[in-house]
């Protein structure tokens, strides 16, 4: 793939226009890594932790949106989600957020990656900021078209 | 004669025919409370009905029909099982002897023999019984859902996979190629979905290659799954177990981990697998948040007496060493017959 830079690069300015203290993209691997998914690419990331991570589909927050195809968030990490339950959140936990949104990006009818955005600070996700991303991923994001539907 | 009675730790109470107490011996004061013993000194008959809480007859556990006390003397009470109201220790189950010593005068004697002891024991022994058969029972059905889902399952979609990448190779159709590897992609993803469903109900490598395989392979899925490290240092060098006491120690081994990851908050914990002089030993460390023992438990607090239950079971014991702020390290130790070596 000859478009690592863009991913970086489309991450970083969406990052820049949201706001956002981390943004991060979750994509399929290819055939011989068995198309698992996997944390990509990152602006604002603390550490490289979150890249060994294999997300299983409806684990943590990409399987979650992987497999539904729905936008998700946590307004408040601290609110939102049991002491005990997050560990199932391995990305919250690594780069210590505080309130999340995450985003299907879709190619050709199929979610093909999550978006993920978050703070660290007091800010917070609302429905709007995640309305936001959606319309940034239906524009398409490197090669990933965003077209959810055949006929738009 | 007179020691028997004052020193017997057997309570002992005397009756006329009317039901009235003639006697008690000190051991039978001591169990019942005041009020009843004034009454019963008082010469009030069926006093004694204040604490008699009632008998184990043919059929029913604890009842008072056909009362002991008060049913004609043909009906023969030897030796039968009574609970009373004491003193001191609430409602206690007595092994109970009521007969007649003195015909011409119509005096019984009601002989009480403390069972708390033995009805614990008893109790443990059953519960400890009941809980190795559910345990096997789960066991086993996890096993066999695993290997269905592993050998039947997953297998067919393997072989639609295979079909599907045969496929590609008889069309040149742009569209068609684009979605068939779409559609490969989702049912690879589904197979490994289903494989780690299977391992997760029960790894074969447990049954198959032992502990030591299936705690690496456990310890690298929690590390891709939660991006969470555990040290491993095995001294086992694939020794096997029965396959009851590998059970144990992988199960007991499963739950410290997940303790860590949920309440230690660290990235890291360490476990060692030992066997030292037939003492198979495995300790769970972390030096994360820690806990007092005692405390209110943040979750269900059922996960600690699980483990210690599991252990029990093969003739182990858990130890739990923690304090809030100092980690935490959880030391399992299990007792193992020296096996022939099987092949």
């Amino acid at each position: 793939m000859n478009n690592k830079v863009d991913y970086q690069l489309e991450l970083d300015q969406i990052r820049a226009i949201c706001g956002y203290d981390l943004m991060a993209l979750a994509l399929v691997e290819p055939a011989e890594y068995h198309y698992v998914i996997k944390w990509k690419y990152a602006s604002g990331n603390l550490n490289e932790r979150f890249r060994g991570i294999v997300l299983q589909s409806g684990r943590g927050v990409a399987g979650m949106v992987f497999k539904t195809g729905k936008p998700f968030m946590f307004s408040s990490v601290h609110d939102d989600v049991p002491q005990d339950a997050l560990f199932n959140y391995p990305i919250i936990r690594t780069e210590q957020l505080t309130s999340i949104g995450a985003v299907p990006v879709w190619n050709d009818t199929r979610v093909a990656g999550v978006l993920l955005g978050g703070f660290r600070d007091e800010q917070r996700v609302t429905r709007q900021s995640v309305q936001q991303l959606l319309e940034l991923t239906r524009r398409g994001i490197g090669e990933l078209n965003g077209k959810e539907f055949l006929l738009n | 004669m007179q020691k028997l009675y004052n020193n017997s730790m057997e309570a002992m109470f005397f009756f006329n025919r009317q039901g009235k107490v003639l006697a008690m011996n000190p051991a039978a004061e001591q169990i019942v409370n005041e009020d009843v013993l004034q009454q019963l000194y008082q010469g009030k008959a069926q006093a004694i009905c204040g604490v008699c809480r009632g008998y184990m007859s043919d059929t029913e556990l604890r009842t008072c029909l056909a009362c002991y006390f008060t049913s004609p003397e043909s009906e023969e009470f030897s030796s039968f099982q009574v609970y009373l109201d004491t003193k001191d220790k609430g409602m206690v189950p007595y092994a109970a002897t009521y007969h007649t010593i003195d015909r011409e005068n119509g005096v019984y004697v009601f002989m009480l023999r403390d069972l708390t002891r033995q009805f614990k024991t008893q109790e443990k022994f059953y519960q400890n019984k009941m809980m190795k058969h559910v345990i096997e029972a789960q066991e086993n059905e996890r096993k066999r859902i695993s290997r269905e889902l592993h050998d039947s399952v997953a297998q067919e979609l393997m072989s639609a996979v295979i079909d599907l990448r045969v496929l590609k190779y008889m069309t040149a159709d742009e569209e068609l190629l684009k979605k068939m590897k779409q559609t490969e992609a989702s049912m690879t993803r589904l197979l490994d979905d289903i494989r780690n469903l299977a391992v997760e109900l029960r790894p074969a490598a447990l049954d198959d290659f032992g502990l030591e395989a299936a705690f690496r392979s456990h310890f690298k899925k929690i590390n891709e799954s939660y991006g969470f490290t555990i040290v491993f240092d095995s001294g086992l060098e694939q020794r096997r177990y029965s396959n009851e006491l590998e059970t144990v120690i992988y199960r007991i081994g499963q739950e410290a981990i997940l303790n860590a990851l949920k309440y230690a908050q660290v990235d890291m914990i360490h476990v060692s697998l030992q066997d030292n002089d037939n003492l198979l030993q495995l300790i769970v460390e972390d030096d994360g948040a820690g806990f007092n023992p005692g405390d209110a438990p943040t979750g269900t607090g059922l996960g600690l007496y699980g483990m210690q239950e599991r252990a029990e079971l093969v003739g182990g014991h858990v130890n739990i060493f923690s304090a809030a702020g100092r980690g935490t390290r959880i030391v399992v130790e299990i007792p193992v017959q020296p096996q022939p070596q099987e092949q």
